[in-house]
């Protein structure tokens, strides 16, 4: 019924079908090409004719378990990106119960410095941050990636926190304080859990984010290390073998399904969390 | 951007109920009028330390020159040779050209899409399908991209096989191409952004306001230029300006796919400050181009960030 009256003159199906079809298919056929390249042997990759129809083979599976440290980098990865989001947690839940819940002075300047932050081109802060790092040691550690990382996002997590605080009625906190609970019981026990899907999708994107980033991560990780896969496949170009592509699509492949199915999880959050708040989906 | 519903919590703490403990109370009472404060200080310090840090840095280092060995004061040099760079001016203008083009066909993309499938029954499938190439690392999607046009050549020969092209491209050797392929890697992988936005946007709105229009015999392009649009707009501005900000900032392609070439057609401000700083290991020249990209930055932030995002929450 919905969809009948929905439709109405001036809109043809076929057309939308076509349009939004075509695009699917955009959006597909190099994913597929792709995962052919990783499950294909090295030597039918880059042919004097591109070959469509491939033998399968395990080789680059078992070349980025048995001749790279694939592990890990995985672990450098997870833990680097798990800190940061505990880093971001920390900082941002006070930091937007503040923004949200209190009228003070220069509050709203604060809100905006920490959202400015997010329009830092990370090449502007690389040289400063490299000898930061350098001095202090931390160079090559994934220490230095899980302090980047959580700067890196916390203005998105302070925001889309902030943003679901928001929503939160008033009435829920005063019937509280009537009962003489205090400002940071309020916090703990009403609103986190109140906006615990906020939690959660400002920690999925920062997760997203933080898996990304190269650039810094390039800078910072110099050895195995502290090499990240987004790093990693960077220098899967094997010196003299030139790239390895059927290695680097399956790494590709391997950290794009835990994302992908989180992020279908979380999909009605999705676009609130992608504009820091602005827009409630 | 302040709540008003929210505007009269402090007045509620100033006036306790009970009278008792006078001390204390004089105490929690100035203790309150911290705690805003305190709550949001580690998060300001913690990102002052990786901006107002980095840029009182790179303000004093690109007044020197820094190699190897100890800083050399250079005064205004490191500027006065950015000015007469041409690689600095070319990288300014490569971004933005590549920039410019890559967000208005991301738009346009995103807005016709969003406008065919917020009221699709599959609106939901859609949506995860164009999805997926946004959650694959920026690394991956620019491996793709340089294996599918440059080393493996297939674009190129599907192209001969559908009798569009009769030779191979040198994409490398030509300017136009080479921004081509980072422009199209990045529309692939970022016009999914804009459509999830513009979808909820146009899912948010009032359906009778729209419904009303189509009783009065408008059409469906009528009403989505009449009156989805409008409403669109302060979402659009958001979108367009995080995007925005994402794509003056396009690294990872240009390091993988193009490293600049041909002859710099491709080279990015922060490829530039990247090449300068830690190629040349010039890194007084590069702190005077980040610093330069500071002074761009903070404007744009004042006058335009700070206005759509306030009105975008009204």
């Amino acid at each position: 019924m919905a969809s009948a009256r929905k439709r109405s003159r001036g809109e043809s199906l076929a057309l939308r079908y076509a349009i939004l079809g075509a695009w699917a298919l955009f959006c597909l056929v190099p994913v597929l090409w792709f995962l052919s390249i990783g499950l294909r042997p090295r030597t039918e990759i880059i042919t004097p004719q591109p070959i469509y129809f491939p033998t399968f083979s395990l080789d680059a599976w078992h070349m980025i378990w048995e001749d790279w440290p694939m592990g890990k980098y995985l672990r450098n990865s997870v833990l680097a990106i798990i800190g940061s989001v505990i880093i971001d947690l920390v900082l941002a839940i006070p930091a937007a119960y503040s923004l949200s819940r209190f009228e003070y002075k220069g509050r709203d300047d604060i809100g905006f410095y920490i959202l400015s932050t997010r329009m830092m081109a990370p090449a502007i802060v690389a040289v400063p941050i490299f000898f930061l790092f350098r001095n202090f040691g931390l160079l090559d550690t994934i220490w230095a990636l899980m302090l980047i990382y959580a700067a890196i996002n916390l203005s998105f997590v302070t925001w889309i926190i902030r943003s679901y605080m928001l929503d939160i009625p008033k009435e829920l906190e005063d019937a509280a304080k009537t009962d003489g609970a205090g400002e940071l019981r309020i916090l703990w026990e009403i609103i986190i859990p109140a906006i615990l899907p906020g939690i959660i999708t400002a920690s999925v994107i920062a997760m997203i984010f933080a898996i990304n980033e190269f650039l810094f991560t390039l800078l910072i990780a110099s050895t195995p290390d502290a090499y990240t896969m987004s790093v990693a496949l960077a220098n899967f170009t094997g010196g003299s073998d030139g790239v390895i592509y059927n290695a680097i699509a399956l790494v590709a492949f391997l950290a794009f399904l835990p994302v992908f199915l989180v992020v279908v999880l979380i999909q009605k959050h999705l676009s609130r969390g992608l504009t820091m708040g602005a827009v409630k989906g | 951007m302040s709540n008003p519903a929210l505007s009269d919590s402090g007045a509620a703490h100033a006036a306790p109920a009970q009278p008792t403990h006078r001390r204390f109370k004089r105490r929690s009472k100035r203790m309150k009028a911290l705690l805003p404060y305190i709550l949001v200080a580690p998060a300001v310090l913690y990102l002052m330390l990786i901006t107002l840090y980095p840029g009182i840095f790179a303000i004093t280092q690109s007044f020197y020159n820094v190699k190897f060995g100890p800083w050399q004061w250079a005064g205004f040099d490191n500027y006065t040779r950015l000015m007469g760079d041409y690689q600095f001016w070319g990288a300014l203008w490569n971004t933005f050209v590549i920039g410019s083009i890559s967000l208005i066909l991301q738009c346009v993309i995103a807005l016709a899409l969003a406008f065919y499938a917020y009221r699709d029954p599959w609106v939901q499938g859609w949506r995860i399908i164009f999805l997926i190439p946004m959650l694959f690392m920026p690394s991956a999607v620019a491996f793709i991209y340089k294996l599918a046009f440059l080393d493996a050549r297939v674009v190129a020969d599907l192209f001969i096989r559908v009798g569009l092209l009769d030779g191979n491209v040198a994409w490398q050797s030509s300017t136009w191409l080479s921004r081509m392929i980072l422009i199209i890697a990045d529309v692939w992988q970022w016009t999914p952004f804009l459509f999830i936005i513009f979808v909820a946007g146009l899912q948010a709105q009032d359906e009778e306001v729209e419904e009303a229009a189509r009783l009065d015999g408008a059409s469906w392009y009528a009403i989505f230029w009449n009156i989805s649009l409008p409403m669109m707009k302060p979402i659009i501005a958001v979108a367009l300006i995080l995007r925005a900000i994402d794509i003056t900032t396009m690294f990872t392609n240009v390091f993988i796919i193009t490293k600049g070439g041909p002859a710099f057609g491709t080279e990015t401000i922060s490829y530039f400050i990247y090449r300068t700083g830690f190629k040349f290991f010039n890194f007084g020249y590069a702190s005077a181009a980040s610093v330069i990209m500071l002074i761009i930055t903070i404007i744009i932030a004042q006058f335009v960030v700070k206005r759509a995002f306030v009105s975008a929450r009204t």
